[in-house]
């Protein structure tokens, strides 16, 4: 990495206690605990601002997931010099493990078009997003997602050389054909294409550089962020940002601590599906220097989850990915309990209400299926020998296997076949589609699957240029956050591919702003 | 970069071999003298070359008045063999550095006898000399496993003496490993193919993220893949998983 300079311009000694009294007396007004006088904490108030700057860039980034990536490298194509500071021992934090989903109603490709799967358009994008998360969403932030979404895309696959499947999927609480999927089916391949164009345009990276507090001298609205306290090794060093600082650093899933603070229920026996890395000191650190935060309870499960680590697995996007050609869940009963083209947070909470015991239940399909939704024979030869697939050659076969009733099995599935014909679920309402296949022919197939901790749709607030927004709902100059540790995109609930989108097109959003920012 | 710690040129360079004779055992030590080459060793000749000139005094000055330490490794003639660490250092040596090199906290750090220090050396440096040298003469973990094939530190590490958390580059592991495609081979699981640590779905990734050095080494896949059956040697409690590849050729 480049030496930085070791500017001391400007650099008066004053403490943060100066400005951290000022936040808590205005939180104080604005009726928010941001109590940093605790003795003892973290956030330590005796912090005093460095004294000078062990390495200085115009743009840091911190995370290198998609948003991280999209941000440095849009900051780096604007002229700023930028790094990015990843905390973990390799890149890519979530999204290099995500399922490789994307959704966008359109893109250069015009999938949807060609395989004619119906209409699209951003408002349907923009409308089944706010519907999906009961309308807690910030419409505007929402919009700029939406609009964005095929920009996005082309850019990654032209500059990046990011390959997509041939296949086009409708996740659950959407009402159209937009998730794209990336050649591989994995978030790795829009992490690669990414650093490709973020190298290309001069960005570095840091790897084991973790940052433990956001420098700023105090929360008047004109005051900007100056840079950020890094551990590396045993080592702690100071790094100014003279143009930005984007805030790129993901969900806090993995964090138990600040989940059971927003929303109890979250114990820590839950899986997580999430990298370790996923936690929320920048979202404290942010919240130190005054700025505002939203949605923090809104966590998601993944109702698809591999029930023992609770990774989630090539097998575990089948469950997402299935239903809108005709995959059903049963539990233990063989029984359906939920209509399966519902949102997560259905999915998940209707598995959890069935009972602990009843622990795992079961995406069923037939050969048929998944190659509508890019699923592989050899994928499902693979997952069988380890024991991810169950198979029967007959559904009385299946049932005994996962410990179901056969009779009952066998209705279920013989009921949702006639619901497919006739267009109709009386049971569950489950929008039936033409594209939903019977399952009239085995051998039958049963994944075992259970709600996992997933994405928190919560975190900072910020507005559409990607700003943080301080508890007063000023700006807090030079401070940018996108992604995961962003709030309010997807209100309540996120749905499935709407990650990957959010997380690039913010990232770049922040980028191209923050390389415009005054030194 | 401003604040270097340690500027000291690693002292463990290839200065180059003192004698076939070590297998002298060395007499009792006794912490509480000062300590010496003699103390143990009794006579400088019971661990010389039998045609080697007669030596006398009691410490490494003895040695080094000749054969000068040679930290470039430039050295054409006699240089002066780090290889001595390793025997010296073990845990029932009960020796410590300062035995064999001078050093003034925060300034020069040498060999005694040597005419040029060998750098400087802040405390906090000693320390963590002290404790590596320790851990990569007996630890066991990949450090000891090195320091048995005698490979000291500038074997990874550069000529200066690491900073606390600098890595090691997997250029460097491979130059003795070998590529990484054939490693990859190796340790393809005969069940599952896919679950190859060397040939994940995160792509290329640092060697130094499992393989660690000073502590025991982990299988990075087992974060999250909390119940794969995934050995590693060198990880917690000793060397372990038998068969792994990766042995330097
Ligand atoms: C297994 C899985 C599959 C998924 N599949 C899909 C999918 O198919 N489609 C979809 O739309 N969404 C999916 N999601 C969700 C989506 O992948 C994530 O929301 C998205 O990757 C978040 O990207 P990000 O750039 O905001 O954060 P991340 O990619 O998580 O990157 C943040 C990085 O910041 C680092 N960091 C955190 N704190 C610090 C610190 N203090 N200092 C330095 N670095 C720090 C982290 O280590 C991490 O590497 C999936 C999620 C998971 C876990």
């Amino acid at each position: 990495m480049k030496d930085g300079d070791s500017e001391q311009k400007g650099m008066s000694r004053r403490s943060l206690l100066k400005g951290a009294a000022a936040v808590g007396a205005m939180a104080g007004l604005g009726g928010l605990a941001l109590n940093l006088a605790a003795p003892g904490t973290a956030e330590a108030i005796t912090k005093k601002l460095p004294q000078k700057w062990d390495e200085t860039w115009d743009v840091v980034v911190i995370g290198s997931g998609f948003a991280g990536l999209a941000a440095a490298a849009e900051a780096a194509g604007g002229g700023a010099k930028t790094v990015i500071l990843e905390k973990m021992p390799i890149y890519g934090g979530n999204s290099i493990i995500n399922g490789g989903g994307y959704a966008a109603w359109d893109e250069e490709l015009h999938l949807r078009q060609k395989k004619n799967l119906g209409n699209d358009s951003v408002k349907q994008h923009i409308d089944d997003t706010l519907k999906g998360g009961d309308f807690f969403n910030m419409p505007a932030l929402v919009e700029v997602m939406a609009k964005e979404a095929p920009d996005a895309l082309n850019w990654m696959i032209n500059e990046g050389g990011a390959q997509l499947s041939d296949v086009l999927v409708i996740g659950g609480g959407h009402t159209a054909y937009r998730a794209h999927f990336s050649a591989h089916n994995s978030g790795k391949d829009y992490t690669d294409a990414l650093k490709k164009i973020a190298e290309k345009r001069g960005v570095k990276m840091a790897l084991n550089s973790q940052v433990t507090w956001i420098w700023r001298k105090d929360a008047d609205p004109k005051s900007p962020v100056l840079g950020v306290e890094v551990k590396r090794g045993a080592k702690v060093l100071n790094i100014k940002a003279k143009k930005a600082l984007i805030l790129a650093s993901g969900g806090f899933s993995q964090d138990v601590e600040m989940r059971l603070a927003e929303w109890p229920k979250l114990v820590k026996e839950f899986n997580c599906t999430n990298q370790k890395g996923a936690t929320g000191e920048m979202i404290r650190f942010s919240k130190a220097v005054g700025a505002d935060t939203l949605h923090m309870n809104f966590i998601q499960l993944f109702p698809f989850a591999e029930p023992e680590a609770g990774i989630l697995d090539r097998p575990a996007v089948y469950g997402f990915s299935g239903p809108g050609v005709g995959v059903i869940y049963v539990s233990k009963t063989g029984k359906r309990f939920v209509n399966e083209l519902d949102r997560r947070d259905v999915c998940a909470f209707a598995q959890i209400a069935l009972g602990p015991n009843m622990k795992p239940a079961y995406t069923i399909f037939t050969d048929a299926i998944p190659p509508k939704f890019g699923g592989k024979p050899a994928e499902i030869e693979a997952g069988m020998k380890k024991g991810r697939f169950i198979k029967g050659e007959t559904i009385a076969e299946l049932a005994k296997k996962i410990g179901a009733p056969a009779d009952v099995l066998e209705k279920t599935i013989k009921d949702h076949n006639r619901y497919i014909a006739e267009g109709k679920d009386p049971e569950f309402n489950k929008p039936m589609k033409k594209t939903m296949i019977p399952m009239d022919k085995g051998p039958y197939y049963a994944l075992p699957m259970w709600p996992a901790v997933h994405h928190t749709m919560g975190g900072l607030r910020i507005n559409t240029n990607s700003q943080v927004v301080d508890v007063f709902g000023a700006v807090i100059p030079h401070l940018y956050a996108a992604g995961e540790v962003a709030g309010g995109v997807h209100g309540s609930n996120r749905l499935g591919c709407n990650a990957t989108t959010e997380c690039v097109v913010f990232g770049r959003i922040a980028g191209k702003n923050g390389a415009k920012e005054k030194a | 970069m401003a604040g270097l710690f340690f500027n000291v040129l690693i002292i463990c360079v290839f200065l180059v071999s003192l004698s076939p004779a070590a297998s002298a055992a060395p007499q009792k030590t006794n912490l509480s003298k000062p300590q010496s080459c003699t103390g143990c060793h009794g006579e400088f000749s019971s661990v010389l070359p039998a045609k080697h000139p007669r030596v006398a005094g009691k410490d490494i000055s003895a040695c080094t008045s000749c054969h000068a330490p040679d930290p470039q490794n430039k050295a054409t003639a006699k240089p002066y063999s780090s290889k001595l660490h390793l025997s010296h250092m073990q845990p029932d040596a009960k020796l410590d550095c300062l035995a064999c090199h001078t050093w003034k906290p925060g300034k020069a750090f040498g060999v005694k006898g040597a005419k040029k220090p060998l750098g400087t050396l802040p405390a906090e440096g000693m320390d963590q000399i002290r404790q590596i040298f320790a851990s990569w003469a007996s630890s066991k973990y990949l450090d000891a496993h090195h320091g048995k094939k005698n490979v000291t530190c500038s074997g990874c590490h550069d000529r200066k003496l690491p900073e606390s958390g600098d890595t090691v580059a997997s250029d460097r592991c491979l130059a003795c490993h070998g590529d990484i495609e054939k490693l990859a081979k190796k340790t393809e699981p005969k069940d599952f193919p896919d679950r190859n640590p060397h040939k994940s779905h995160l792509g290329t990734i640092d060697c130094v993220v499992c393989h660690k050095t000073h502590q025991p080494s982990k299988a990075y896949c087992l974060d999250c893949h909390k119940n794969f059956n995934m050995k590693i040697r060198f990880g917690e409690g000793g060397p372990g998983a038998k068969n792994a590849s990766g042995a330097a050729k």
